[in-house]
């Protein structure tokens, strides 16, 4: 079971339980013949999806971690040598480098913090069914398809000093006085990166907390507000504790999107004015590609993914506590 | 009385709100389409000309090429990257997750869970391998060189996709048809794939839009012969101060198809992207 609510009306008919037990251990695998014909069976049917998922992640990590303790430029392979630790130690003395580090932990927070907000608000609104709902969330749903790329390139079009429609329309209801060269200073740069994600992605928040409130059945409400609770506290002690597991798989989810940035901050401010907006993603490919410094990426990526491997865990292990999509 | 007036305020101020939102999350896409109709004189005017004769003008000169790179075999090479990579990772995928819905094999839950972790794993870490290797094996700008990476990207949500839709399916069928005497993969092809054939909507659409979206891979491992849409469109700004008439139209053409399949897809979009999770 999933978080899906309605049960499909086959699985009232057999029994949830029964159901669950059949499909779990299959009567035929009882023997040891047949649980080794079943481990044949599983192990042949997934190992091309296993392949070729193995060649984009333990290979590359693999490969990763071999050329961090080399000093490896890719102009010149021949002359690569053994350094040891010296690319890790480049990292933490290299004040550039913890800033991506740190550039990156404070774009991952502060989008998905403030999609989480306005997602939140904007699926409590939408939760009523209604036709004007629906025709809200269906317009909702267009940003979270545009093709990242592009979208970068329409907020800078829109954020032009000279043209833009943003400067324009800002200046004209009075908002601004002065056109404001967005992508060329840090604070106004930072927002241009934030306001993209957040423009693109609140949606999804949205619309998974609205498919979770929907799904929220109205008796403990409707009891709750019997016992005379009403707004905010109606809210935090009866529908979040409800709506848990649609907010940890919308901000698991987000968060592990938003450590995968490249193109949006790449074509939009490059990592700049400076180093002011460079994430750890644009860092490591500017160092294996355009110095081709093979060997400092390696070392920075695994550095990148160790992090990364600390981090997913745990919000994988609060998402088990508050779902059960992760469980078998 | 007041009550109730406070309370109608506090409705008309939320749909307010909600629909601001809306409208100005709209804004960016009524600039791209709007634009690319405008004729060339009318594209960058201050204030914004809204009162204009539409032209195909900038589409004409941008898909054949008449300002720059012609944008239509981008939009092919794109198309067929995001088609074979998603029949590879259906096929792929689909097996896969039939096995981890249906059959009891050692490593199972560990293999379920690993499929799901790979999630994080970070994409700028593995072009660096994936770019050195093609570029020793000859296979920079390549169709399988993108291929093969996308598949991979999509199989965590293709996988775990398929397997909730396929305990969906009464097991009694399946048990049924293998009494009779089919293979298992009689049981997949003729059994499970048309009672998944939603989830495997869900699961090939979105494998399509991401990967007609990708762009860190297409960038790295891409130069002409299978260069992508969103390469092609990020190189417009600096090739020629940015014309906003090619740039919007260009723009349109990649991400047309995209939102009019979100649309179609709408009910199943959420689903597909949390996993199946959430329906």
């Amino acid at each position: 079971m999933t978080l899906q609510q309605p049960a499909p009306a086959w699985r009232d008919r057999v029994g949830s339980g029964g159901l669950r037990r059949r499909s779990r251990g299959e009567p035929a695998t009882a023997s040891p013949v047949g649980r080794d014909q079943a481990n044949r069976l599983g192990w042949g049917l997934v190992a091309p999806a296993v392949l070729v998922l193995l060649a984009l992640t333990i290979f590359p990590a693999a490969y990763l971690v071999y050329a961090s303790f080399r000093s490896y430029n890719l102009m010149t392979p021949e002359a690569a040598t053994f350094v040891g630790l010296d690319n890790y130690r480049n990292i933490v003395a290299d004040p550039d480098l913890r800033h991506s580090m740190l550039v990156t932990l404070l774009f991952v927070v502060l989008a998905v913090g403030i999609e989480f907000a306005f997602g939140l608000c904007l699926a409590l609104i939408l939760a009523r069914k209604s036709r004007e709902n629906t025709i809200a969330a269906t317009l909702l749903i267009l940003p979270m398809a545009v093709t990242p790329v592009v979208s970068a390139l329409v907020w800078r079009e829109l954020l032009n000093p000279n043209y833009g429609w943003v400067d324009y329309y800002l200046r004209r209801i009075g908002l601004m006085h002065e056109p404001v060269a967005w992508l060329s200073q840090p604070v106004t740069a930072w927002i241009a990166v934030i306001s993209l994600d957040v423009w693109q992605w609140t949606p999804f928040v949205a619309l998974i907390l609205m498919a979770g409130l929907q799904g929220i059945p109205p008796e403990p409400r409707e009891a709750a507000a019997v016992d005379g609770a009403t707004g905010w506290r109606l809210f935090w002690d009866v529908i979040f504790p409800l709506l848990r597991p649609f907010v940890a798989i919308a901000v698991l989810l987000r968060t592990l999107d938003a450590f995968k940035t490249f193109g949006t901050i790449d074509v939009l401010t490059g990592g700049g004015p400076g180093v002011s907006t460079e994430i750890i993603n644009l860092t490591i490919y500017r160092t294996a590609l355009q110095d081709f410094s093979v060997g400092a990426a390696a070392a920075l990526g695994i550095s990148f993914l160790v992090v990364l491997s600390i981090i997913v865990p745990q919000m994988l292990r609060i998402l088990a506590r508050n779902s059960d999509l992760v469980e078998g | 009385m007041s009550k109730r007036l406070a309370e109608w305020t506090r409705a008309a101020v939320v749909r307010i709100l909600l629909w601001l939102w809306v409208a100005l999350a709209m804004v960016p896409l009524v600039w791209m389409v709007t634009t690319s109709f405008k004729p060339s004189g009318y594209a960058q005017t201050i204030p914004p000309t809204w009162i204009f004769a539409p032209t195909l003008e900038h589409y004409r000169d941008v898909l054949t090429g008449a300002s720059a790179t012609p944008f239509a075999p981008l939009l092919l090479h794109s198309l067929i990257v995001a088609l074979l990579a998603t029949v590879v990772g259906l096929a792929l995928g689909l097996t896969a997750a039939y096995a981890l819905a249906r059959v009891q094999f050692i490593g199972k839950k560990f293999l379920a869970m690993w499929i799901l972790s790979t999630l994080m794993f970070p994409p700028v870490v593995s072009v660096i391998p994936v770019f050195i290797l093609a570029g020793r094996l000859g296979l920079i700008d390549r169709y399988i060189t993108l291929i093969i990476p996308y598949v991979a990207f999509n199989l965590p949500l293709v996988i775990w996709t398929l397997r909730s839709s396929i305990r969906q399916i009464p097991q009694e069928i399946e048990d049924a048809a293998l009494v009779d005497g089919a293979s298992r993969f009689e049981v997949i092809w003729r059994i499970v794939l048309p009672l998944a054939a939603p989830g495997i909507a869900t699961a090939g659409i979105l494998s399509m839009l991401l990967s007609w979206n990708e762009f860190l891979f297409a960038l790295t491992l891409t130069r002409s012969a299978v260069k992508t849409a969103p390469v092609g469109i990020s190189e417009f700004t600096g090739m020629f101060g940015t014309q906003w008439g090619s740039l919007t139209a260009g723009a349109t053409t990649i991400v047309a198809p995209v939102v009019l399949m979100a649309l179609v897809l709408r009910r199943r979009l959420i689903e597909g992207l949390t996993l199946g999770a959430v329906k």
